[in-house]
């Protein structure tokens, strides 16, 4: 039996046969695709349906906001990071004569858990697919009211889990990586 | 003097500024696509960002080189230390001369020889012209007063005095088989007969390795271990001195792929679909990648195991290949 191996192994090593598997592995990557993703110029991944990035704050079919401000979701909330302030409204604003008046999330603090989404009665606070948070002053690390209710740029039913081609816009509010959802990439 | 021989000095002139043009340009291309050659067996791009796929790259690089500070060490031997990266340039820029891409073409009546001399002791003079360049990398390491830097060049002549003998042993069969030294005729021979690999596998297997050492690539490059000597033999140079060994081992590798190909792949013989000068740059590339892929794929050999190798396997096996290479000519 060992004599047999050694056998083997000279002729493994008079063929060359350890290098040729290594080379033949190098080869197949070389000629595969990269899982490199041309992030900020050319691509963009979009997170899963499931991914929790920054908070929506979401209104019915009526374009009526959801939220209540029965404040669960700041009660619920583990760092508390919600601000909710209600106040008295009966124009229509909310679904409810009940609307909060100043709603606002300390990013900073927030651990994107996911515990506000859970206890919120109105299905109002959703975590969206927003992932790019990152600012040169501290003011945007508060998301108000107005900024959590802007229209979201990916629709909740896009299936996630892409790279999609994106496009690298720099204007006076920063730098954003605009995705265009048509055009999907399986990653790897 | 008359016409004739006016033109003949002219076109050798042309042929050698054309040759070294050529040689100094390679780079540019060449380390682009060993980054990029990198890149993708390690499952990246490479560079992306100057140029398209970032072909621009290289010449961005060359820019920073160029504008980098050249520094000398204050205790360095300032003479030997100017002088090293020449030294390891020039020869091998040297043998070029004698290296043939191909045969004679007619333009306008007149035969144009596509290699600048046919010298009757071509590979005898590439492999010694080749060898002298080992001084510059043992001056360099000498000259930087480094204790890194003397280890590499310590090392690399080291290696290379003992691979040279294997390489030069491995071409010895093939000049038994082709009858005589010029590289034409090598190649020539080849057109005749099949190409020298039929002839001589094992001559080819122990050229390459020897040539793997020869060149100071992965995974024989011991005297520029990045892990433990910093750089090796150039850890002290800067600017256009260290782009100057870069330049050198750029060529010495396309030199060991050009000398490959024209011993044991038939040089510029092919079938007649394409033209020679085609198919001699086809095989000469298919081999340059062939190094890249090594050294992107072997992990380093330890020092002793270097020698093991060169002294007593490549050696031996190198006389065993002449011993049967005369029986069979005989």
């Amino acid at each position: 039996m060992s004599a047999n191996s050694g056998i083997v192994d000279i002729l493994k090593k008079v063929f060359f046969i350890d290098l040729i598997k290594g080379l033949s592995l190098t080869f197949k990557y070389n000629v595969s695709k990269t899982i490199t993703i041309r992030y900020p110029d050319e691509e963009k991944w979009i997170p899963y349906q499931r991914f929790r990035g920054l908070h929506t704050l979401n209104r019915d079919s009526q374009g009526r906001e959801l939220c209540v401000a029965c404040e669960l979701c700041s009660k619920a909330c583990p760092t508390k990071c919600i601000t909710v302030i209600p106040m008295e409204d009966n124009t229509g604003i909310g679904i409810t004569d009940r609307v909060a008046q100043v709603y606002e999330i300390n990013l900073v603090r927030c651990m994107f858990c996911g515990l506000c989404e859970d206890a919120c009665p109105t299905t109002a606070v959703r975590m969206g697919r927003e992932y790019e948070l990152a600012c040169f002053s501290l003011d945007c690390a508060k998301a108000d009211k107005h900024r959590l209710l802007a229209p979201i740029e990916i629709p909740a039913e896009f299936e996630g889990g892409y790279v999609v081609k994106a496009k690298l816009e720099r204007n006076k509010e920063g730098i954003r990586v605009r995705p265009d959802l048509t055009k999907k990439k399986r990653w790897w | 003097m008359d016409i004739n021989t006016l033109i003949e000095v002219a076109l050798i002139t042309v042929k050698v500024i054309l040759v070294s043009s050529i040689l100094f340009a390679l780079p540019i291309p060449l380390t682009w696509i060993e980054r990029k050659v990198a890149g993708h067996i390690q499952l990246r791009l490479g560079p992306f960002r100057v140029g398209w796929h970032g072909i621009l790259q290289p010449i961005a690089d060359m820019i920073k080189l160029m504008f980098k500070e050249d520094i000398i060490p204050d205790k360095a031997d300032k003479w030997l230390f100017k002088l090293a990266p020449i030294i390891s340039l020039v020869p091998i820029f040297l043998t070029f001369a004698t290296v043939p891409v191909g045969d004679k073409i007619t333009v306008l009546g007149r035969e144009i020889t596509l290699y600048i001399s046919d010298m009757n002791v071509g590979i005898l003079y590439i492999l010694a012209v080749a060898g002298i360049g080992v001084y510059g990398l043992i001056f360099g390491g000498w000259a930087s007063n480094s204790k890194y830097a003397l280890l590499g060049s310590m090392r690399s002549s080291a290696q290379m005095i003992s691979y040279e003998l294997a390489l030069s042993f491995a071409a010895i069969g093939v000049v038994m088989v082709s009858n005589s030294l010029s590289l034409v005729d090598i190649v020539n021979s080849q057109k005749v007969s099949t190409w020298n690999i039929c002839y001589q596998p094992l001559g080819f297997i122990i050229f390459i390795i020897a040539g793997l050492a020869e060149i100071n690539r992965i995974p024989f490059d011991l005297s520029e271990d990045e892990g433990t000597l910093a750089a090796g033999y150039h850890v002290e140079y800067s600017s256009m001195r260290f782009s100057f060994f870069m330049l050198a081992e750029y060529v010495a590798m396309v030199l060991m792929s050009v000398l490959a190909v024209i011993l044991f792949f038939g040089g510029w013989s092919g079938h007649a679909i394409l033209p020679p000068i085609v198919w001699f740059l086809i095989k000469v590339s298919a081999f340059i990648y062939f190094f890249m892929w090594v050294r992107f794929t072997f992990p380093r050999y330890r020092y002793d195991q270097l020698m093991t190798i060169g002294w007593k396997i490549l050696l031996p096996l190198s006389l065993v290949n002449i011993l049967i290479t005369g029986l069979f000519v005989i």
